[in-house]
């Protein structure tokens, strides 16, 4: 199946050629008109009424029409196209928006704002919103599509080449909208086996005096680590939250040598760098906060 | 006979008067000062969001604070800048231009003006209860229910968008009366301006789609004062029924607001082009067209909500049709310049300027009605270019080019010709300049509505030359104010017909007086005044 940004990129090309030709022709006669019929050119007297050509108008009617025509037929061909209709897709990913970031959901192995995928292959997402419209959309990849409160919308994806890319929510849904960004990885099929192991697998640290603040904050109402007692379903599951290149949504992005700068800064005031966002910030030590860093970012 | 001395200072006792009016004239001209002082607001709301976006990660202003003033930005230009405009135009020029002493309800016409000015207050009220709206314009369900948006901003733009339609509903019901009961002997409705008609058309799409936003605000009122479920899906409602209600009302209002301003260059085209309007049923007749079409093509705002791929079908297939009637406007505005006698004073300008912007705002509208690329580029700083080169490039350059034209017939004045070109060629550059590059910036994957955007997106350089855009518009914009004081105060005195132009308001004294015209003139043709001015060659009846 051709990805969907390709039909959607050849349709553009298309109608943009037509819409270029129609601007030359019009904007080039509004020019012509301007300068030939200018007064300074003309002799004297009242120029001749010129007021009706019914077979003009018919004509400047029909002509618009039949392009319109043609570019409706194309229009349906690449919606059945982009739709993906006739072809099974390889993998269903279930894609909750909330404000204001991603859960993805792979058969029940839950990760956030990075959505791992491998390439050339056609993948469904089931979209939907735990509380306001958030819209799934990363340019490269084609079309976007509104997740919606209790209804349950489709999207197409499938990527020609294996990379990274971004994209954001499109639909405005509240305060922070602006930083409720998207990282779409596509990988090689054993690269992305490999991940999905990897994420499938509860926390594999043993229980460290670390992960006990964590347990005893109340970090634990709205997050889960994966075989520890925080099953919080509010915020992003942290089970690998050191795996991910960013924190907050987008906010701030993680290189091996700030993450746990990062991670720090974050749990120390998420307002400062995300205000309006609903995590708030939790009063520890700062043997405390250095020590939930280093553990959070050892969530691989 | 008295002229309504416009721009002398009046004594305290008659100043009382403009509170009071009923005279058509008066009321358009307080709808006019009301869009301009909105327009202004609305204007300094954009500068601060493109402030905001001319570098990446910039913190000139909080999240809060940026998502209200692009709220309040919207609501302004479209509900109290854009739509009191034309109603103002309305209101002064259709008495004159069918002959009749003023409109058919004129205490209802005071009363429309004032619930349209009430709404826009209560609207800015909020800004002192404790925080505007922060919604968007459009502000869907169910971020604006009480779960997610606690504040009293949205019961502020609820009341106030109610109690403003309430006027703009009355005063449409006014106008479309006036039009078709009150023209003078032999003003067929075939023979009226074309400002006329599309007024009338105008009114009629008001009457059809403002109570489905009234309705759609009851409804969100009733959720979130009385704990009501109508688009709340937890409470078995559904949150796409706004967007069904909000967009039945928010297309035609698209048509309600760029129908006025084609009348204009209607007008303005045909008498600097010395010659007829090319094609007048035509342009009345598709008019019309766009009228009916424009209540089926709501949903081409919903393509990305999953509505199935059959409805985007259809209403693609409508969205691509308003293009045919629109396309056929163009041609015959284009029609009307050749082989005329064209003088390019700045009301002339200005209407070229909406044809050729105005082209920019339909392509790209087709290229939204095309499904698959609607979805690529829908909620993008695309659809921000596009809406812009819409309402912008096409309806205010249009009320410009009427400014220029009848505020000689208003005030008695003319308005400074060399300010003028200024203020055209400014406005010209500056606003291509800022919403040209938003084009590029959406289809690569700018959201709208974000108040910032990393810098490692790229986005930065195309959205600093916006602001720069933005900067010479509001520079285009100061000079229009100067110009406006300037030659209320002292501009050259125009006399009665300074356009040597074709139709009834120029029959009488600048500025009329009151009940218009000395006695009810009778016509024969489209060009009354014409064929007064020249009987050799008067049109056939």
């Amino acid at each position: 199946m051709r990805p969907p940004a390709d039909a959607i990129g050849t349709l553009s090309l298309v109608v943009g050629a037509i819409a270029v030709l129609i601007f030359i022709g019009v904007e080039g006669a509004l020019v012509f008109a301007i300068w030939r019929y200018r007064a300074s050119r003309h002799v004297a007297g009242e120029p001749a009424t010129f007021e009706r050509n019914r077979r003009l108008e018919i004509a400047w009617t029909a002509a618009p029409a039949l392009i319109l025509a043609v570019i409706f037929v194309l229009t349906l061909g690449t919606m059945a196209e982009i739709s993906g209709a006739g072809v099974t897709p390889a993998m269903r990913i279930a894609a909750t928006g909330h404000q204001w970031w991603w859960e993805f959901s792979y058969g029940g192995v839950k990760t956030a704002n990075e959505l791992h995928i491998p390439v050339d292959t056609p993948i469904d997402l089931d979209l939907t919103s735990a509380d306001v419209i958030h819209s799934f959309w990363v340019p490269e990849l084609g079309p976007k599509m509104d997740m919606l409160p209790g209804v349950t919308n489709h999207l197409r994806l499938s990527a020609r080449r294996a990379g990274s890319y971004e994209g954001q929510c499109s639909e405005f849904c509240g305060i922070e909208h602006a930083w409720m960004r998207i990282r779409v990885v596509v990988q090689t099929q054993s690269e992305f086996d490999a991940w999905l192991a990897v994420q499938s697998k509860p926390r594999t640290t043993v229980e460290t005096d670390a992960e006990k603040i964590f347990l005893a904050n109340i970090c634990v109402s709205c997050h889960t680590i994966r075989g520890t007692d925080a099953k919080g379903t509010a915020g992003p599951d942290l089970t690998h939250v050191g795996s991910r290149v960013t924190i907050g949504a987008g906010v701030l992005e993680n290189t091996d040598a700030n993450i746990v700068a990062n991670m720090r800064g974050w749990l120390a005031d998420p307002q400062r760098y995300k205000p309006g966002a609903l995590m708030p910030s939790v009063p520890l030590s700062n043997a405390d906060l250095d020590a939930l860093a280093a553990y959070l970012v050892s969530l691989k | 006979m008295t002229a309504v001395p416009l721009w002398v200072r009046l004594p305290a006792r008659e100043r009382v008067g403009w509170l009071r009016t009923v005279d058509h004239k008066a009321i358009g001209v307080l709808y006019i000062g009301m869009g301009v002082a909105f327009f202004a607001i609305g204007g300094l709301e954009a500068l601060l969001l493109r402030a905001q976006l001319a570098t990446p990660e910039e913190r000139l202003l909080d999240p809060e604070t940026f998502n209200q003033a692009f709220t309040v930005h919207g609501v302004t230009m479209i509900l109290l800048a854009v739509v009191p405009l034309l109603v103002g135009f309305a209101n002064y020029l259709v008495p004159l231009m069918i002959g009749a002493p003023d409109v058919a309800f004129p205490r209802l016409n005071a009363l429309s003006f004032w619930l349209s000015l009430v709404g826009g207050i209560v609207l800015y009220f909020s800004f002192l209860a404790g925080g505007a709206p922060d919604t968007g314009w459009f502000s869907y369900a169910p971020l604006s229910e009480r779960a997610f948006a606690p504040g009293t901003g949205v019961d502020y733009y609820i009341l106030g968008l109610a109690v403003n339609g309430a006027g703009t509903i009355i005063g449409a019901i006014n106008l479309a009366v006036t039009i078709l009961l009150m023209r003078c002997p032999g003003m067929a409705i075939s023979r009226v301006p074309l400002f006329v008609w599309m007024t009338l058309v105008t009114s009629v799409l008001i009457l059809g789609a403002y109570p489905a936003l009234t309705a759609a605000l009851v409804m969100l009122l009733v959720d979130r004062q009385l704990g009501g479920h109508f688009f709340d899906p937890a409470g078995g409602g559904q949150a796409v029924l706004w967007q069904h209600l909000f967009w039945f009302f928010g297309h035609p209002e698209v048509y309600i607001m760029v129908l006025p301003a084609m009348g204009m260059i209607s007008e303005v085209i045909p008498v600097f082009s010395r010659k007829p309007i090319f094609g007048y049923g035509f342009v009345a007749g598709s008019s019309v067209a766009i009228a009916f079409l424009s209540f089926g093509v709501w949903a081409h705002h919903m393509f990305a909500v999953g509505l199935g791929d059959t409805e985007n079908a259809i209403f693609s297939a409508t969205s691509m049709l308003i293009a045919i009637p629109t396309g056929v406007k163009i041609f015959n505005w284009i029609a009307t310049m050749v082989g005329g006698r064209l003088r390019m004073t700045t009301a002339m300008l200005f209407a070229v300027g909406f044809v050729a912007m105005f082209v920019i705002g339909g392509l790209s509208g087709v290229s939204l009605a095309v499904v698959p690329i609607d979805l690529a580029v829908t909620d993008s700083y695309y659809v921000v270019a596009h809406l812009h080169y819409v309402l912008f490039g096409g309806t205010m350059l249009g009320i410009f080019a009427g400014t220029y034209y009848w505020f000689p017939k208003m005030t008695g004045r003319l308005l400074n010709e060399v300010l003028g070109r200024w203020h055209f060629w400014m406005t010209f550059v500056g606003f291509n300049l800022t919403f040209l590059p938003q084009h590029w910036l959406g289809a690569v994957g700018m959201p709208r509505r974000v108040f910032t955007y990393a810098a490692s997106t790229g986005w930065g350089p195309l959205n600093l030359l916006s602001t720069i855009g933005a900067a010479i518009l509001a520079i285009a914009m100061v000079i229009f104010f100067v110009n406006l004081v300037r030659s209320l105060r002292s501009g050259e005195i125009a006399g009665d017909d300074p356009w040597d132009a074709f139709t009834l308001e120029w029959a009488t004294t600048s500025p009329p007086p009151p009940e218009n015209f000395a006695s009810i003139p009778a016509v024969t043709g489209r060009r009354p005044l014409w064929d007064r001015k020249h009987p050799e060659l008067r049109d056939a009846p």
